[in-house]
Parts: C-alpha cells; structure tokens; sequence
C-alpha cells in the first residue's frame, strides 16, 4: 500500500514536475545516500552515486510501474546498482573481491548518523550480527544467496534461513515501533 | 501451498528480483508468480516493506549543498532534454522535408531519364531516316542527271495495261529506280508487287501502293542484265512472283 505522499511524488515524475526531485530527495534522500554509502564505502564517492542515481531517476521516471513495485523499492535498485557499477567501474576489480572488502566494514558510516536518525541506528543494533551479515550481503553488496553462502563460508540453508529470520526480526522491530507510534497517538 | 509456488519462494529468485538482480528470465518468472499466487505476492510485499526498513537503518546525512546540486543537474537535464526534444522535432521535420523532396526529384529524373532515352531513340531514328533519305536523294540526283543514265518506258499488259512506269538505269554508278506514274484500279484484294531477278533469284521489291507510291521514285537493287517485273498478287503481296500474272517486263 503506497502512501499519499508516495502518490505524489509518482504523479510529479510522471509529469516531469521539478517538485519531485525535491519531495524525493527530503523524503528518501538520507536513506538513499546510506544505501550508496554503504555499497562504496567513501563519502565522495556516495555523493557522486547519489547524484547519478538522482539523474537516473528523473530520466526513468516514465518508466516507473507503480504495480510491479513500490517507489522505494524501485529507487533504492537504481541506487544500489548504480553504487555497484560505480564501485566496479573504480576499483576494476572482481565483484568478489570487492564484497569481501565491504564485509569487513559493517560499522561503517555511523558516525556520519545525524541525531534523528539514532533511533533507526539503535534499531540496526536490534539485529543480530549474523543475520544483518547475510541481509547485508544480499542487499547491498550484490551477492546471491550461493555467494554470499561461499562468501561467508556459511551453508546455503543457514543462508536462507537466516535471510528469513533477519527479515523476520526486522518486522517485529518495526512492528513494535508502530504499535508504540499508534499507541501513542491514541492514548490522551 | 502449492509445491512450485514453494520451491519459487525456497529459490532466491523473489530476492534477487526484489533489488534488481534478476535476469531476464527470472524478472519475468518473478513477475508472473506475483501476478498469479497471492502467497507470493504478500511474500513480495512484505519483502519490500522490510527492505525498506531495513535501508533506513543504515540512513545517513547528505551533506549540506548537494541537494541543490542535485536539483540543478535534474534541472539542466530537463533543458537539455527539452532542447533535444525542440530539435529532434525541428530534425524529424526536417528529415520528413529532405525525404519528401527527394523523393519527388528522383521520380522527377526518373521520368527526365525515360523521356531522355525516348528523344535520343527518336533522335537516332530521325538521324538514320535522314541519312537513308538523304542517301535516296543523292542516288536519285545522281541517276537521274547522270548522262549514262538510261531511261526505260514501262507498260503494262493484260490487267495492267493502264500501268505506266519509266526505269532509270545507270550501269556505271550500278544504280536504279522505277517511277510508278500510273497504277491501274486492281480489284480489293489484288495488288501489284515488284520483283527483280538478281543474279538468277527472284528478289521482292515489294507492293505498289496505290496512291502513296504513285509518282516516287523507287530504288531497284541493281545487278547487270537484271530482269525486272510487276505481277498482280494477292492483296498484301505473294513471297514468289505469280509468273501467269506478270504484267510488265523491266529489262535491264
């Protein structure tokens, strides 16, 4: 279910409205540079990525289906792989290589954290180590599930199962957060 | 749940569609089994809800300034954009233009081309017509003031005894002509043909028309003591002479 907000910025992308870019970069921006940065590891660099996609993202904007996606989902794979590609295109490494380097920095970027986004860093924290590795490792750092199980020296059902029990975890987190939210609201 | 919605959601097929892995096929397998199992697709939603979440966990501050930068590219890319589409326009029309005109002035040449090629022919007709013409002239002039020039009176017999005709020959210049003055009034479907006997064989010099070639002269091909005759044939001319149906002897 998309929000109302979400709704506008996709009926302002579809009509090439400047207010877009904007509404996008207030509402999704600071995640969106978190997903850059954590894929590149480098501030610069995630400026740079986050420009790209920004780019990427008003030149695709008629290309958006709000049925096969939600808008968060579809910006955050422009992101992610434009991060990827600028890393690959940099480093003319192996994406291999390169995710062993990024398995080694899991901390990294907290201390960029602005203050409201404590409460979501402290969320992070929430999560098991093991868990976050492979939901890492699956999300940003584009591995499949038999790399990231080779990568990590971790069996593939460990992997899956894993995989299921982080994104799990990461439901009661927010789940707990918005029944706190919702309790908060109705009670006087 | 069904067993292949089960082995769908066991694969890493939904995850790798969730943050663009997939390949082709695999989008395509992913989007199909959304479409078709609710199962899926709640797997689905419910996978993006904590993709979501789980991104804002590692949301970081954009620095100061770049989202200025950012609005200014988008800006310029939208001018750009905007300035590629004002020309692309200009361009299509202008390609539409150059397509229309071109085309209309290759079938211009080619139509210039075929009419070319019908004057030259005609031209090349007209150019050997004269020269056979001229030709004629000259050989008529030559015959006729020629001093060694005989002049032979032609009359006819029997059918074509109203037929006169003088023979011009001239042994020296090996040339000859006959002036059919007079066509006697042939049944339709009779007509009078020449023959001359060249060199032992019957040569067809064809019909005499009756008025067209009246008062022309006409060359003979010539040969020494040729032997010349009109016969009346049937109408459009015999491919040997009727020798019963001679009318006039031409000697030579």
């Amino acid at each position: 279910m998309s929000t109302l907000i979400e709704r506008h910025i996709v009926s302002l992308l579809a009509e090439k409205d400047d207010k877009a870019i904007s509404l996008l970069y207030e509402n999704y921006g600071d995640t969106l540079f978190g997903v850059a940065y954590k894929v590149v590891k480098d501030g610069d660099l995630a400026q740079d990525v986050l420009q790209e996609s920004f780019i990427k993202i008003w030149k695709k904007a008629d290309t958006y289906d709000a049925s096969k996606a939600k808008l968060f989902t579809w910006l955050f794979r422009i992101t992610r792989n434009t991060a990827i590609d600028k890393l690959r295109s940099i480093n003319n490494k192996s994406d291999k290589e390169v995710q062993i380097d990024v398995s080694d920095v899991y901390n990294l970027g907290v201390s960029g954290i602005s203050p409201e986004h404590l409460d979501v860093q402290e969320n992070l924290h929430k999560i098991e180590e093991k868990y976050r590795i492979v939901l890492e490792a699956l999300f940003f750092e584009g591995m499949t599930q038999q790399e990231a199980s080779d990568e990590l020296d971790i069996p593939l059902g460990t992997i899956k199962s894993r995989l299921k029990i982080g994104l799990r975890e990461l439901g009661k987190i927010y789940g707990t957060t918005m029944t706190l939210l919702l309790l908060l609201n109705i009670l006087p | 749940m069904k067993e292949k919605v089960k082995t769908f959601l066991d694969s890493d097929i939904l995850e790798k569609y969730l943050v663009g892995d997939a390949s082709k096929e695999e989008t395509l397998q992913a989007e199909r089994y959304i479409a078709m199992y609710p199962e899926v697709r709640d797997t689905y939603n419910e996978l993006q809800d904590n993709l979501e979440n789980f991104a804002k966990l590692y949301a970081k501050k954009t620095p100061e300034g770049l989202k200025e930068i950012i609005i200014a590219s988008a800006k310029q890319e939208k001018a750009v954009f905007k300035r590629f589409y004002k020309y692309a326009i200009a361009a299509s029309v202008a390609i539409m233009l150059f397509a229309g005109s071109s085309y209309f002035f290759w079938s211009q040449n080619q139509s210039l081309q075929e009419e070319n090629t019908l004057v030259t022919n005609k031209i090349k007709y007209l150019e050997d017509n004269m020269k056979d013409q001229l030709e004629d002239m000259r050989n008529q002039f030559i015959v006729l003031n020629n001093p060694d020039t005989r002049k032979y009176q032609v009359k006819g017999e029997r059918e074509g005894k109203e037929l006169k005709a003088i023979a011009y020959i001239n042994p020296v210049k090996k040339l000859s002509y006959i002036n059919v003055s007079n066509v006697p009034q042939l049944p339709e479907n009779k007509c009078f043909q020449m023959w001359a006997e060249v060199n032992g064989e019957l040569v067809n010099l064809g019909v005499i028309k009756e008025f067209d070639d009246k008062d022309k002269l006409l060359a003979l091909p010539y040969a020494d003591k040729a032997v010349g005759y009109i016969t009346i044939e049937p109408e459009g001319g015999n491919t040997s002479p009727s020798v019963e149906n001679i009318v006039a002897n031409i000697n030579f």
